[in-house]
């Protein structure tokens, strides 16, 4: 894909700007700062803020509910930040694959065990990996329009297959008891969110696939003359937003011990919410996925808050939308502000 | 269609033909490389065979036909408009919805559409003021706005279809005008003609061409590259909300739901038809071949008593077909191949 810049990036580039290293800038860029450490304080200010005005936040049963909730969007988020971070922009089709991956753990493993439903899980997430992969790495193909085509075929299949029907588990099968297992307020699913999130973690900042990554998005064409097989990285890189998904799609099945292929609606803009608030720049090269928790974290609380101030899901639609455009543009003024 | 002729080739041709000819296939030849709907017109030809066998109705009821791909091709010609300059605009599912639901609420007919298509422009301003000034890239800040539109119009229309006042202005807009033609129909032909005129034959709209293929070029020629994308978007804005008017007096209610395969249908449209994502390339006319194909093929399928589920699944499947068999993409993906076959001889030959 050739250069995207936008045309401001390319006027600043023409203009010749040095890059925000922090050395040889001395000048506080109020921009920067928010778009670098903003989601710390916003985070803490948010959950200030619902604890003293907003009535029946802090109470454990709603606590408990905030990470329920938050676990399988934020296991979701940490993985396709890795796409995030290739330059790929996103991968919608987490909104197919959570699903798809949901109905399998519950419709397989009613008939054939739970071992069988993982390995069909297992099976399915690779091949969205693949060739969500294989399209945008090796055809070059913009990763947008390649994933919505992928979501569509997906929730097609799914809904054909399912007949669209709701599928139940048993009550007192192994996906209900995890779903019920909670150490205090929290479930066991906000552990396993913590478990893939340093997962992850350890891949993006100590493994060399996580170098390669990083190094992709901020230059694919260095890193491909450096000798680094591209198309690969960005198979990797949609693979572990695929399997992130499977495991979103268990969390999600084992809190309602329920499945369908509409339950993951609105999942690829949430999580998109939260890696780009966590302060993952879209423009490639620059994130983590511990800067994504954070995102999920304010993403939720702030759910929540619309959700107990009776504010209904078109309005919350509107402001998580409302948030990802300030959130990308901030970021975008604060780079523009940077190469000055 | 865009393969270069081996310098052998064409000398066999000039002994064969001799110059006067050679000068007819060269521009023939230069014609065809230029042109960029092959893939379109390969599948249109490809979806009508098929339908003529198989499901003949299709084109006996052409009026359903026609509508199909009115409702289709209509919000692709805006986004042609975009995607030539080298964006996107995924806005345009929202701003269907958007305007259809502002047009239902307002109580008089005529007021309501010019509410409508006004409130497409200030979207497609508002788009292109991210992209522009701000500097936002455009496929994250118009899907940003197709979330946000999106539940604005959950907001304005309290998560229910909304009616339209005047339910006989809807049933008039459904009778044919032009003989059997719709004024769906009439519209959308009136929409691709003025932007055909628009993109070949004026000034502004040529230099559509020179932002998407080369924008640094565009802007060192002085070319007003942000008066043009903002133009850009703002068609790609008034023409979804065109399309949403439309919807909303042919069904009489307003429905904040709508838009959701008109976004899958509509950039397939585009894709097929020709206009590179990278920008610079396509035309209308491609989209124009690319909503036929689509809207025969949907048509087709529904005739036949196929389910939505396994339509979607076809026009998902065609998309990425289209995406990945883009020319340019096609060519990196082989020149990929080629190299790394190229490094493996390297090997060998060292060792």
């Amino acid at each position: 894909m050739a250069e995207k810049e936008s045309l401001t990036e390319l006027i600043a580039i023409a203009e010749g700007g040095s890059h925000n290293s922090g050395l040889e800038k001395k000048r506080f860029n109020f921009l920067a700062w928010v778009s670098e450490r903003g989601i710390v304080v916003f985070t803490v200010v948010l959950i200030l803020f619902a604890v003293i005005f907003v009535n029946g936040f802090a109470s454990l049963p709603n606590i408990t509910d905030v990470f329920y909730r938050a676990a399988p969007i934020g296991i979701v988020a940490v993985g396709m930040t890795f796409v995030v971070i290739s330059a790929n922009y996103l991968d919608l089709s987490v909104v197919a694959q959570v699903a798809t991956a949901a109905v399998i753990f519950i419709g397989v493993s009613n008939n054939y065990g739970l071992l069988a439903s993982f390995a069909v899980a297992l099976l399915v997430a690779l091949l969205y990996g693949a060739v969500n992969g294989v399209a945008v790495g090796y055809f070059k193909a913009n990763a947008v329009i390649v994933t919505l085509s992928t979501t569509f075929i997906g929730l097609g299949l799914l809904r054909w297959i399912s007949g669209g029907s709701i599928f139940f588990g048993p009550e007192d099968g192994p996906i209900r008891l995890f779903g019920q297992i909670k150490l205090g307020p929290v479930p066991l699913s906000a552990f396993v969110l913590l478990v893939i999130t340093i997962i992850l973690w350890w891949v993006l900042t100590r493994t060399n696939f996580g170098f390669t990554v990083r190094a992709y998005g901020s230059n694919k064409e260095a890193t491909r003359l450096a000798g680094v097989n591209t198309g690969l990285v960005v198979i990797g890189a949609f693979v572990i937003t695929a399997l992130s998904a499977m495991v979103a799609g268990f969390v999600l099945a084992a809190f309602s011990n329920t499945a369908v292929s509409a339950m993951a609606d609105g999942y690829d803009f949430r999580a998109l919410a939260a890696i780009i608030i966590g302060g993952t720049s879209v423009f490639g090269g620059r994130g983590s996925v511990l800067r994504t928790l954070l995102g999920v974290i304010f993403v939720s609380v702030l759910t929540n808050i619309l959700v107990l101030s009776g504010i209904g899901f078109g309005f919350q639609q509107m402001a998580i939308g409302a948030l990802i455009v300030a959130a990308v543009s901030v970021d975008a003024l604060a780079r523009r502000a940077a190469k000055k | 269609m865009t393969e270069t002729p081996s310098p052998a080739a064409v000398q066999t041709q000039t002994i064969q033909l001799g110059t006067e000819a050679v000068g007819f296939v060269n521009k023939l030849r230069v014609t065809l490389a230029r042109r960029t709907e092959g893939r379109g017109l390969a599948l249109l030809m490809l979806v009508v065979l098929v339908t003529a066998f198989l499901e003949p109705s299709v084109f006996t009821s052409y009026q359903v036909t026609l509508g199909r791909v009115a409702l289709i091709g209509l919000v692709a010609l805006g986004l042609t408009a975009v995607i030539l300059m080298g964006e996107l605009d995924l806005s345009v599912a929202s701003t269907l919805a958007v305007s259809g639901v502002v047009m239902a609420s307002v109580p008089d007919i005529w007021l309501g559409v010019l509410a409508a298509l006004a409130t497409g422009l200030l979207i497609g301003a508002l788009n292109a003021f991210f992209v522009v000034v701000v500097g936002v890239n455009s496929f994250i800040a118009t899907l940003g706005m197709l979330f946000a539109l999106r539940g604005l119009a959950f907001v304005l229309s309290d998560e229910k279809p909304v009616r339209l006042t005047d339910i006989n202005a809807g049933i008039a807009f459904g009778a044919p005008v032009l003989g059997p033609i719709t004024p769906r129909v009439l519209l959308f032909v009136l929409a691709f003609i003025a932007l055909q005129i628009f993109l070949t034959r004026m000034r502004s709209g040529r230099e559509f061409y020179a932002v998407g293929g080369n924008r640094q070029a565009a802007v060192d020629a002085g070319i007003p590259v942000r008066r043009r994308m903002f133009t850009g978007f703002m068609i790609s804005g008034f023409v979804a909300a065109l399309a949403g008017v439309i919807n909303t007096l042919e069904r009489t209610a307003a429905d904040p739901t709508a838009g959701g395969t008109v976004l899958l249908a509509s950039f397939a449209a585009a894709i097929i038809g020709g206009v590179v994502l990278n920008g610079g390339r396509g035309s209308v006319l491609g989209t124009l071949i690319g909503a036929l194909s689509l809207g025969i093929l949907q048509v087709a399928l529904t005739f036949s008593g196929v389910q939505v589920d396994i339509q979607d699944i076809f026009i998902g499947t065609i998309l990425l077909l289209a995406v990945i068999t883009d020319p340019t993409n096609l060519r990196a993906a082989l020149a990929g191949v080629r190299a790394s076959f190229r490094s493996r001889e390297k090997a060998q030959a060292i060792a």
